[in-house]
């Protein structure tokens, strides 16, 4: 049967690889082709890649080194940030990639989604909504520009409206459990299940196999994303690239 | 030209050029383990109770702190096996600090995750910037000199001191061993990497990015500030014990499932391209005649068996063109220029800045001391 | 020489790469001469199934694959949807396939399913071996693979099929006749167990 996909992601700042928390306080963590090739060697189901900087600095991705990790999976690579364009994104799908993000550029031209969608196929396009709960409130708001910039989008709304755009796979990432390593914010994810029929995977704030296990029971298969779990270890939060071997998988996975 | 000779008691051999052999064929490095290494060397009761000392020291010292010393660890065999002695036989509750230069094998990561889950230790790593680290990395391959692991190592040493330091950490414990590493590395083959001088003067000829992160230590910083100034002391546990490599290894693999390496050194990439391949095709220095003469004089494995080994290639031909092209692609250069620097005239320590004098003369000191016994030559 | 058919579908520089690391000679091929150089060819694919037979119909290429595949008896292995091209018919579209191996290419049904995401089926799936072929050395059953499909390959006879894997249903996850053999999963993505069936592929 269908295994829930474990997949490592990690965010790129001038040109190193870095964490936050709660999207802030960005910690370089290191070289970014080095920790590719060991999460490959390490056999990691799926990697996602998101350049930070580019959208909030309106720079062209990254080719140079999109090809350079490329190289290194021989699992599926997702990538993401500052891709506006159909033709940036084909681009880069000729470098070995098989997925393209879209976060901010589908939120200023949600029309792109649809565009890339009948151009490569909605298995291709994934939309990554950054949602922060607002204050008072059950709700939560889609933020852009790397958390910087409120955009009043409901993110249960616009996870829908993507999905009927022609979104292929949602990627739910909650700013508050960003890098806290606490656990996942299960009511984000609820809401956004309930209402989208695609693909879901989720991000922000894994912190042990057990919240991965927990997700997997309620909902038998989701695509289960960290970042600092997989990068620190211990209360030091020592830089240590880290990912479930075969036997740790299989033991998550059977629930 | 001098004329090829091998030593008559280990593979020592005339690529180390300042070789020399006593009337018998016995060369220097032979002699000096003989005469200065061997007397003072216990890895016996008499060590034990030293160390029993030493350990009860750091223990005490320790009382009331989270850890009581700290353990450089690079995932490697000797460091590896060290934390496991410290925790579950000397009963010590240190720190393990690991430095990421942007070459961790996974072998490497691996192991230190599952040594360091199941002891239940704390680790702290420092990850060093990689743009200045590639660059200093080019600027020591454009100099054309033998040593360009100098800084990898370097920054290993600046960091782990300088955190002590910080920290007030008086107790460094190190996996360094006579049992693998009674002849070291000729200079000639790799010069000092704690040399600052050297290392900024290279850095200033070749190097392209300012290096405000990257970590400089100091000889005379680390060898006299430190252990005199601050009372930081360094030990060396595996040297006041039975230190067998291949027992040490099995044991480890059944403790931890820890992987062993195909060579020493192999937990970083760059270190395996370094002495497996670069050393050996551009200077004709073979690092593995060092370590198995170490193998050799402490009974670990016989001449007849090393030189059957040696007689292999360092390197799996068939494979190495990936490599070459791995470590081109992590520097940014171009197949090309990694091939033109492995083809440039070659050059020494001494076409640079360097603090040799402070070695020799430390060295001679440290010697007169009884501080240090053999040492680096 | 290993030729991976370039037509414009599917990532065929991650099997470049594969191939490059095996030491292996390989070329990307897109055009007849190229082609008629190869030993065995890979015939990847993605995408709708119409959109991809129409590629290939419109690349020129389909004649001298046809010639080497059913004449020269050329081993070629079709990737995702470059194996449901080898079926008669898919539920997808309306053009007919290569109709290379005896079957039909059926949409999953959702009965059986349990999860929100039904299709495609995307993610790590298992393999269950029907018998035994040197394609599969050293991969045993229980071996993981990559998959992202909603439609899936029915052969008409058993004897076509290599091996199953179940989403729902047990369907025909790889399939075989003579020189031509389809996988429905993408060993250019599915680590050391995709490596090893694309190098049995090239030892055959």
């Amino acid at each position: 049967m269908l295994q829930s996909r474990i997949i490592p992601c990690l965010l790129i700042h001038n040109k190193g690889l870095v964490k936050t928390v709660k999207f802030k306080d960005a910690k370089y963590v290191g070289d970014p082709l080095n920790a590719v090739k060991i999460y490959n060697e390490k056999e990691a189901d799926e990697l996602i890649v998101l350049d930070i900087d580019a959208s909030v600095e309106k720079n062209e991705p990254d080719y140079k080194l999109i090809e350079r990790l490329a190289l290194q999976c021989r699992m599926p690579l997702c990538y993401g940030g500052g891709i506006k364009s159909v033709e940036q994104a084909l681009k880069i799908f000729s470098l070995g990639v098989e997925k393209i993000a879209l976060s901010s550029a589908a939120i200023e031209n949600p029309n792109l989604i649809t565009q890339l969608a009948d151009k490569v196929g909605k298995q291709s396009v994934v939309v990554v909504i950054d949602a922060k709960k607002k204050l008072l409130s059950s709700k939560y708001e889609v933020y852009m520009h790397n958390g910087k910039k409120s955009t009043g989008l409901n993110a249960v709304d616009w996870a829908k409206k993507a999905e009927d755009l022609g979104a292929g796979e949602i990627v739910i990432n909650s700013i508050d459990n960003d890098g806290i390593m606490t656990g996942y914010d299960l009511n984000l994810i609820d809401k956004i299940r309930e209402v989208t029929n695609i693909p879901l995977t989720v991000l922000g704030g894994a912190g042990c196999y057990e919240d991965f296990s927990n997700l997997i029971r309620k909902y038998q298969v989701l695509g289960l994303a960290a970042g600092s779990f997989f990068v620190f270890k211990g209360k030091y939060r020592a830089v240590l690239i880290n990912y479930p071997n075969l036997e740790e998988k299989l033991s998550i996975l059977k629930v | 030209m001098r004329e090829y000779q091998v030593c008559t008691n280990c593979v020592m051999d005339t690529t180390d050029s300042k070789i020399t052999f006593d009337d018998k064929g016995v060369c220097d490095h032979c002699n000096t383990y003989y005469d200065k290494i061997l007397p003072n060397w216990h890895p016996n009761d008499k060590g034990q109770a030293e160390l029993d000392k030493i350990v009860e020291g750091i223990k005490k010292e320790g009382k009331g702190k989270d850890f009581d010393c700290i353990i450089g660890m690079s995932g490697g065999i000797d460091s590896s096996y060290l934390l496991y002695l410290a925790v579950e036989k000397l009963g010590l509750r240190p720190l393990v600090f690991h430095v990421d230069a942007g070459w961790n094998s996974q072998i490497a990561v691996n192991n230190i995750e599952r040594i360091v889950d199941k002891l239940k230790l704390d680790l702290y790593t420092h990850v060093i910037n990689w743009e200045e680290m590639k660059d200093l990395q080019l600027a020591f391959f454009k100099s054309g000199v033998p040593h360009i692991d100098t800084p990898q190592d370097h920054a290993f040493f600046a960091t782990m001191y300088d955190f002590a330091s910080k920290h007030n950490i008086k107790h460094i414990l190190t996996g360094g061993n006579y049992s693998t590493e009674c002849v070291r590395n000729p200079m000639e083959w790799m010069y000092f990497q704690s040399d600052s001088i050297q290392l900024k003067d290279i850095h200033k000829k070749y190097g392209k990015k300012k290096l405000k992160e990257f970590p400089v230590t100091n000889i005379l910083w680390h060898k006299v500030y430190l252990p005199y100034f601050k009372g930081i002391k360094v030990y060396r546990p595996l040297d006041f014990m039975p230190y067998h490599k291949e027992d040490a290894k099995k044991e480890l693999q059944e403790k931890f499932g820890w992987q062993p390496y195909p060579q020493k050194h192999f937990e970083s990439r760059f270190t395996k391209f370094y002495e497996s391949y670069w050393l050996y095709e551009r200077f004709g220095y073979d690092v593995r005649k060092v370590q198995f003469s170490s193998l050799i004089l402490t009974n670990q494995m016989t001449r007849e068996e090393a030189l059957e080994e040696l007689k292999k290639l360092p390197y799996d031909k068939e494979n190495i063109h990936h490599e070459f092209e791995f470590i081109a692609d992590k520097l940014e250069i171009s197949i090309e220029e990694l091939q033109s620097y492995l083809n440039a005239p070659l050059k020494t320590y001494k076409d640079y800045k360097s603090q040799e004098n402070v070695y020799k003369y430390g060295a001679k000191v440290m010697r007169a001391l009884g501080l240090e016994k053999g040492g680096k030559r | 020489m290993i030729g991976i058919i370039n037509y414009g579908l599917g990532n065929v520089q991650a099997f470049a790469n594969i191939y490059k690391n095996l030491n292996l000679n390989y070329q990307l091929v897109d055009n007849e001469e190229d082609i008629l150089k190869c030993s065995k060819l890979v015939f990847p694919g993605v995408g709708h199934f119409d959109h991809a037979m129409t590629l290939f119909n419109n690349s020129g290429l389909k004649n001298v694959i046809e010639q080497k595949v059913l004449i020269n008896k050329t081993p070629i292995i079709g990737i995702c949807v470059g194996m449901q091209m080898l079926a008669k018919s898919s539920d997808e579209g309306v053009l007919p396939g290569l109709g290379w191996i005896d079957g039909e290419v059926k949409k999953f049904s959702t009965e059986n399913l349990t999860h929100k995401s039904k299709l495609p089926q995307m993610g790590w799936n298992t393999i269950q071996h029907i018998g035994n072929h040197p394609i599969f050395n050293n991969i045993s059953s229980d071996s993981r693979f990559y998959f992202l499909h909603s439609y899936y390959f029915k052969c008409t006879s058993e004897s076509n099929v290599l091996c199953t894997t179940n989403y729902g249903v047990n369907y025909h996850s790889a399939v075989f006749k003579d020189n031509i053999y389809g996988v429905q999963f993408h060993p250019e993505k599915s680590h050391q167990n995709g490596v090893q069936l694309l190098k049995n592929f090239a030892n055959l």
